[in-house]
């Protein structure tokens, strides 16, 4: 049977994390959930500790002994799945409750389907025009650098920034060796589409956050759009890594 | 105050500094060399100006130039290097953490293997 892991990462989410844990009962057995608790100064840890008893799906629980960021959070989700060397699909879902769990079968059957290694949940693709879809102003950035990355790769992409992904085994072992430190999904899109993985879209709904602190807020937006354009460009001059060959 | 008294004050300090934070082992011997090769070089600059200055004609700059282009290609360098050490740092105290919590993991689910297997164990 095809196996999937559920990797996520958790800051400070103890509000959000029991609802957003019910949530994920309803997918098939086939998925098992990793709590990456990350330095929480919260009840977090507590809460997903005891959440493993009452969860019908495997919960697991890894705890980073101190905040060290999404990147590295989401990482030790892909370095847990090398670890167990048993999964086919490695998910990122956010535990504020902004992803909506329904989706997961259908981005894990479209990576199948269409041979993706990586299948990004987009707000924006077609087909979907309800839901959160964030501030004009991040929707800018958004746009900003959908376009930078089709324009460096030629891949299609809608929401580089959207954390609802699922990955094949060959992006999730190649994330497990190098992962951007902050704010790591577009540059991580991009450096999946310039090395050669097959990317694609699925079209979702979100909702706004259910708890818990966003990573990005306001001053940090400006840091943000120039760090990852940074990263995006000079990333642009590495030598290539040529995952299909 | 001229700025050769200053320069020699300054040497004298960061020799004294450097010194202290050696000895109460604050500061690795790695990096105290540079340090005192800073010092050095301001202590000589203190003692014999005219270094600074023949080196102000030979660029063809003024002399207080001369100074603030030394200091900040010095304050360059440094800031320069501890970006780079901060960076390796950084690098491998999350690969650490990554590794400990991922190892902990394993332990506990050891653990708790183990403490169910003795269970039925003695139920038997």
């Amino acid at each position: 049977m095809r196996k999937s892991l559920i990797v996520l990462p958790a800051w400070n989410e103890a509000e959000a994390l029991p609802s957003t844990i019910e949530k994920l009962q309803a997918l098939p057995d086939e998925y098992e959930l990793l709590v990456v608790d990350d330095g929480s100064t919260d009840d977090t840890p507590h809460i997903a500790r005891n959440l493993i008893r009452r969860s019908r799906l495997p919960l697991h629980v890894v705890s980073l002994s101190s905040n060290s960021g999404i990147g590295a959070a989401v990482q030790t989700g892909y370095l847990f799945a090398v670890r167990q060397n048993r999964f086919d699909y490695v998910i990122q879902f956010d535990a504020d409750g902004q992803h909506d769990a329904s989706y997961i079968p259908t981005l894990v059957s479209t990576c199948e389907a269409r041979g993706l290694d990586l299948c990004v949940g987009s707000r924006f693709s077609a087909g979907i025009s309800e839901g959160f879809q964030s501030t004009w102003l991040r929707r800018l950035g958004i746009r900003f650098f959908a376009r930078l990355i089709s324009l460096l790769t030629g891949a299609d992409v809608t929401d580089p920034t959207s954390g609802f992904r699922c990955a094949g085994v060959h992006a999730w072992r190649a994330f497990a060796e190098r992962y951007p430190d902050d704010y790591p999904e577009p540059e991580s899109l991009f450096w999946c589409a310039r090395n050669g993985l097959k990317i694609g879209e699925v079209p979702v709904q979100m909702f706004s956050r259910q708890g818990g602190v966003s990573s990005i807020r306001s001053l940090r937006t400006a840091y943000y759009m120039v760090k990852v354009t940074l990263a995006i460009l000079i990333d642009r001059f590495r030598p290539l890594e040529r995952m299909d060959v | 105050m001229t700025a050769e008294t200053l320069m020699l004050a300054g040497g004298v300090g960061a020799f004294a500094v450097t010194f202290y934070w050696v000895r109460s082992r604050q500061l690795r011997e790695k990096y105290a060399v540079v340090w005192m090769t800073v010092a050095s070089a301001l202590l000589l600059m203190g003692v014999f100006p005219q270094v600074v200055m023949r080196l102000a004609e030979a660029t063809r700059m003024a002399y207080s130039s001369m100074v603030l282009f030394l200091s900040l290609g010095v304050i360059y360098v440094f800031s320069m290097s501890v970006s780079l050490s901060l960076t390796r740092s950084r690098r491998s105290s999350v690969k650490l953490m990554q590794d400990l919590a991922l190892t902990r993991y394993e332990l506990d689910s050891l653990r708790e293997r183990l403490a169910l297997l003795e269970e039925r164990v003695s139920g038997q």
